[in-house]
């Protein structure tokens, strides 16, 4: 199971999300992204240290300052069902890496590409795309 | 990398975050970012001056920048350990 699948489920349920900088946030999980980015409705952000507390209606957390998210524990039986509602699509756990490190092959060959049209555009930091282009 | 962790998936682990806390719990997934998700966990809190405190904590998504480490526990061991008589030093965060 992924996390990213597990956040996406927990979708509509309250959640306490801490942060790298010791902050914590209580609310329900309104939508996420790809990235962890956040959104919360009816918030209670807690100081580091726990001695104030603001609320807010809502708030969008940036995916990448997140520690971590504490979630209801009904909340991991759900995702099961929706694994095995969509099982077929998913059983390829490989192939996405595979697709993914092909994607890294496009890249280059995309920025050689795009280096053909315009040679200045992409090499000028290392140069050494310029010989790979042509 | 990702072959090594799904040894862990379904068995007790500890987990060391960047700010040296210590939580146990069941690993029951993992992305390429090392994002974890643990069930039915609790954090150690270890000290010098008293036993060690278990927090019930329950479902986690732990981000995967504040992973350190993940072990996977003996539980045969674990059960013999007697935590009201381990004294330490709890760790330090990471300073960058």
């Amino acid at each position: 199971m992924l996390p990213l699948s597990l956040l996406r489920t927990a979708q509509n349920h309250p959640m306490l999300v801490e942060l790298k900088n010791g902050e914590t946030y209580n609310g329900h999980l309104v939508s996420c992204d790809n990235w962890m980015n956040i959104n919360l409705r009816e918030v209670i952000c807690t100081s580091k240290d726990g001695d104030r507390f603001w609320r807010m209606p809502e708030c969008y957390i940036r995916g990448s300052t997140i520690k971590y998210l504490r979630i209801p524990d009904e909340v991991i039986d759900m995702v099961k069902e929706e694994v095995v509602a969509k099982g077929r699509g998913r059983s390829d756990g490989k192939g996405r890496g595979g697709a993914q490190r092909g994607r890294g092959g496009n890249r280059g060959s995309f920025g050689a590409s795009r280096g053909r049209g315009a040679p200045s555009g992409r090499g000028g930091g290392g140069g050494t795309n310029k010989p790979r282009g042509k | 990398m990702a072959s090594t962790l799904d040894s862990y998936v379904n068995r007790a682990v500890c987990v060391i975050t960047g700010d040296g806390r210590n939580f146990i719990g069941i690993l029951k997934g993992f992305d390429q970012t090392i994002n974890l998700i643990i069930d039915d966990s609790h954090e150690r809190v270890f000290s010098s001056s008293q036993g060690v405190e278990q927090v019930q904590l329950g479902l986690h998504i732990i981000r995967g920048d504040n992973v350190v480490l993940i072990g996977e526990i003996d539980n045969e061991l674990d059960s013999r350990l007697n935590l009201s008589e381990i004294r330490a030093e709890p760790l330090a965060q990471i300073h960058h």
